[in-house]
């Protein structure tokens, strides 16, 4: 196991080897491994800067293309430095192009419970995984343009229903601060950081402990859940179903949504 | 109160999803896990099917869970350019909704991913 990261963490310790790189480094350090493993020649000059030697990168492109199954696991550091989401698609194409030499997949780490499931469901019903426009009527998909932290640093959004998060806690302070100055709907089984900043609280019951459902593994498995209580509160299915019957039962709603047009 | 046992139970705490757990409940929460890590069991023990909170919110004050949907509903019709976002610790049915409703606001929808 090789581990990379900008400071020598506790992980360090299982690891084979640990490659430890300057912050803000890790597209030239993924570029680089790009060439190597493609033979290109690259200057150690131009190593320098990552905080790590020519050698050093030269070996783990050895070890990567030798590998029978490779799996490149990348955090949130990757894409919250410097980069951003262009981190990502680096280390995301490394993956992919190793697979000239070897079987190769890349999986991003997860914190949160069911955020796999939804890319996957965002994935089949919009074709994209995150960040997803539908002000048009229809998907739009722009990392930068739609996240959720630059539209609120901006200011672009005008009301808010967060489900299963709690930015409140973990945001940037502008990124706060403008949801406490536009309405915002929050649904949680407990009242959170944004719930006090929120116009609106609903309390639901928490997922798999008294709601049922799916819920999908971090590598794409999905599960079902068996609950073991019965809450007094609904589930967030439930009410978010219900915000929704309400605002078309008033014929309200952004696009007629014809029945055999229904996504969900 | 008897004791209820759940096999092969799922955590949903952190992105692992383990399911193998047994949980012990008593009706009102959860007094025993297995197989679970320390946070895991830390989650499960957390929540219970007490009432704790108050149904709903609205600018701070206590209101029914009707009064909240409805005042929800205004919200997010309202808005020229609404947001949904987390859906990180909810079940799939419900992320599946939260795009129905995305589309029929005309919201944008993200998730932890994006971060
Ligand atoms: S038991 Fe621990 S490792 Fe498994 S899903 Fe829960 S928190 Fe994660």
């Amino acid at each position: 196991m090789v581990l990379v990261d900008i400071r020598e963490t506790p992980s360090a310790k299982a690891a084979d080897i640990f490659l430890q790189i300057r912050p803000g480094k890790d597209f030239e350090v993924l570029t680089i491994l790009r060439a190597l493993i493609k033979g290109q020649a690259v200057e150690a000059e131009a190593v320098r800067p990552t905080g790590l030697t020519l050698e050093q990168l030269q070996d783990l492109a050895q070890r990567l293309k030798k590998a029978r199954f490779g799996v490149l696991f990348f955090g949130m550091g990757l894409s919250m430095t410097r980069g951003k989401h262009m981190n990502s698609a680096a280390a995301l194409t490394l993956a992919a192009e190793l697979n000239a030499f070897t079987k190769f997949v890349a999986m991003p780490m997860r914190g949160h419970g069911n955020v796999t499931g939804a890319d996957v469901v965002l994935r089949y019903t919009t074709a994209y995984p995150f960040g997803v426009s539908l002000s048009r009527g229809y998907p739009r998909f722009n990392p930068g343009e739609f996240s959720t932290v630059d539209l609120l640093v901006r200011g672009d959004t005008d009301a808010t229903l967060v489900v299963g998060a709690d930015p409140g806690a973990t945001m940037p302070q502008p990124a706060i601060e403008h949801l406490r100055r536009t309405p915002t709907i929050v649904l949680d089984p407990k009242v959170t950081h944004t719930s006090r900043l929120a116009k609106v609280h609903i309390t639901t019951a928490a997922t798999g402990i008294s709601a049922p459902g799916t819920v999908y593994r971090m590598d794409e498995i999905p599960l079902p859940l068996r609950p073991i209580l019965h809450s007094p509160y609904p589930t967030d299915e439930h009410v978010i179903r219900s915000i929704r019957q309400t605002i078309q039962n008033r014929g309200g709603g952004f696009l007629p949504t014809p029945d055999h047009l229904q996504i969900a | 109160m008897e004791l209820s046992v759940v096999q092969n139970a799922v955590c949903t705490f952190c992105g692992c999803v383990c399911d193998d757990i047994e949980l012990h409940a008593d009706g009102q929460r959860i007094v025993e896990t297995k197989r679970a890590c320390i946070l895991g069991e830390a989650w499960f023990k957390h929540h219970t099917a007490e009432r704790l909170y108050p149904a709903a919110l609205i600018d701070g004050r206590e209101a029914s869970l009707e009064e909240a949907i409805a005042c929800a509903a205004e919200i997010l019709e309202r808005a020229d350019l609404p947001l949904i976002y987390g859906l990180s610790n909810i079940t799939c049915e419900a992320q599946r909704e939260a795009v129905w409703l995305a589309e029929t606001v005309g919201a944008v929808i993200d998730s932890h991913t994006s971060l």
